[in-house]
């Protein structure tokens, strides 16, 4: 006969067999939620089952409170437990340690795989990018008309600008048919061109609430949109396909609202002060011509018809000056010289000989000097010439050759 | 054409662009005062015309309704005939 164990025995003891079986001490079991139960404790009661079986599962808070989400019922998750007995009730259950979706492994690698691609394929270039407008005429939005996301961005733009103009085309942003939906979205806007932007935009969610933004036929109708298009999806960190090839990838719906539209009050401002400076720059360049314009109108150049009669007569004045001196010291000169051809023409004077004893005979008919006796016929009359008066005679007869 | 009609096919953001480039123009300071004048009645209507490009958008929020035969309506959004059921 075998020992009889008690009933804590035995559960005890099964205990420690699974405790020590090296598979289920650290096992990864993949299979579908059900059942879950949070407790205030914060520990996680769940099932996971299969198409035929289920096993009960439970989290405790330490670990509960390191997983990247909440399980839901119906969810796909893979677990990493280890599988113990629960002694009260010697039920058999895993102690969950970590847990993650399902298939999230994959799509990463299928996220990654399609990147790679439209990279390589060039839908990412900068150089591709289309400019945002500065004042859009009116905005098309891609979204759903539900929801906290549309009611955002019309507050931003409300705030920022507030006639603003904006379209929706309502879409689903999550499931199945989202993908094609917003595609459908951005090619009606771009075939109506209605709008001169567009924004997709989605509030935040799980990886597989984006993933439809990781679809390649909308990913590529994005490329094509000829109106600039804005990307807003999810949070800051959540970045799908559709922020690489969009033009302008806003990290909120919010956030878009805000590049979209300027704030009208800095327009205004700008305007502002673009006039002021037209208006300063056209009375400095008044001012600069009215400096240079009195300065040339002080200049001697501007006065010259006055300035140069002035300085023609003071000149006018000297030269005359100069001119009466030198004539001056002309005329005295030639008095001076006067003077002394007067004395020598004194002492060459006949009278001067004549006071000597000389005299002087003139033919009173012809007034002509007799300086030989051939000048002579006896009988006609003869002036001499004495010192202090004439003699009036008669030539008696000549004596040619004959001196005193 | 005159000036203004030229201008008044100028979007915002290009009449932004030509009235900076007026001001730089006269802020240089070169050309004769009549040029300098002419610049600064340029900058005016651009100004002008930048201020009344923000007051021409409409205010409008309208949201597409199907119309049958994939035509689409246009029907102002925020009334509850546009936002049918619960909201998020």
């Amino acid at each position: 006969m075998s020992a009889v164990f008690s009933v804590s025995e035995l559960n005890h003891y099964a205990g420690e067999v699974l405790a020590a079986d090296p598979v289920l001490s650290a096992v990864r079991v993949q299979g579908e939620v059900s059942g879950f139960k949070k407790y205030p404790s914060g520990h996680l009661y769940f099932s996971l089952k299969d198409k035929e079986s289920q096993v009960n599962c439970v989290a405790f808070r330490g670990n509960a409170a390191h997983f990247s989400f909440v399980p839901e019922n119906g969810m796909s998750v893979v677990i990493t437990a280890r599988a113990s007995l629960y002694d009260r009730d010697g039920r058999f259950q895993l102690v969950v340690y970590e847990m993650e979706k399902d298939g999230v492994g994959d799509l990463f690698a299928a996220f990654e795989k399609l990147k790679v691609k439209l990279e390589a394929e060039g839908l990412f270039d900068v150089s591709r990018k289309k400019a945002i407008p500065k004042l859009p005429q009116r905005i098309g939005v891609v979204t759903s008309p539900k929801g906290a996301v549309i009611q955002d961005i019309i507050h931003v733009l409300s705030r920022r600008f507030p006639n603003f103009n904006l379209l929706i085309y309502p879409s689903a942003v999550q499931g199945s048919t989202a993908a094609s939906e917003i595609k459908k979205g951005v090619e009606w806007f771009n075939k109506t061109e209605l709008v001169d932007v567009i924004i997709v935009a989605r509030g935040g969610g799980s990886v597989e609430d984006l993933w439809c933004f990781n679809d390649e036929a909308l990913a590529r109708s994005i490329y094509q949109s000829h109106i600039p298009l804005i990307s807003a999806v999810g949070h800051e960190t959540d970045f799908t396909i559709c922020d690489f090839v969009s033009d302008l990838r806003a990290p909120t719906p919010s956030a878009a609202a805000e590049l979209v539209m300027p704030e009208k009050s800095e327009l205004l401002y700008a305007i502002h002060a673009k006039t002021d400076r037209l208006t300063r720059a056209l009375l400095h360049s008044v001012a600069v011509r009215k400096n240079r314009l009195m300065f040339l109108s002080r200049s001697k150049a501007l006065l010259s018809p006055l300035r140069r009669v002035e300085a023609e007569s003071q000149r006018l004045d000297l030269l005359s000056l100069k001119l009466t001196h030198s004539l001056n010291r002309r005329v005295d000169s030639a008095a001076r010289r006067i003077g002394k051809d007067i004395a020598s023409l004194d002492a060459l004077s006949p009278l001067k000989v004549l006071s000597r004893g000389y005299s002087l005979a003139t033919n009173p008919m012809t007034g002509t000097c007799i300086t030989s006796v051939t000048q002579i016929t006896p009988g006609q009359p003869v002036q001499i010439q004495l010192a202090d008066g004439l003699v009036d005679c008669k030539a008696e007869k000549t004596q040619p050759g004959r001196i005193l | 054409m005159t000036q203004s009609e030229e201008y008044e096919k100028l979007s915002f953001e290009e009449a932004m662009i030509e009235l900076e480039s007026v001001v730089s123009k006269l802020d240089s300071g070169e050309g004769t005062l009549d040029e300098s004048i002419s610049l600064f009645q340029k900058g005016v209507i651009l100004s002008k015309l930048c201020s009344s490009r923000l007051e021409e958008i409409e205010k409008k929020v309208m949201i597409l309704t199907d119309n049958g035969n994939d035509a689409k309506k246009e029907v102002a959004f925020g009334d509850d005939s546009t936002t049918p059921g619960e909201k998020e």
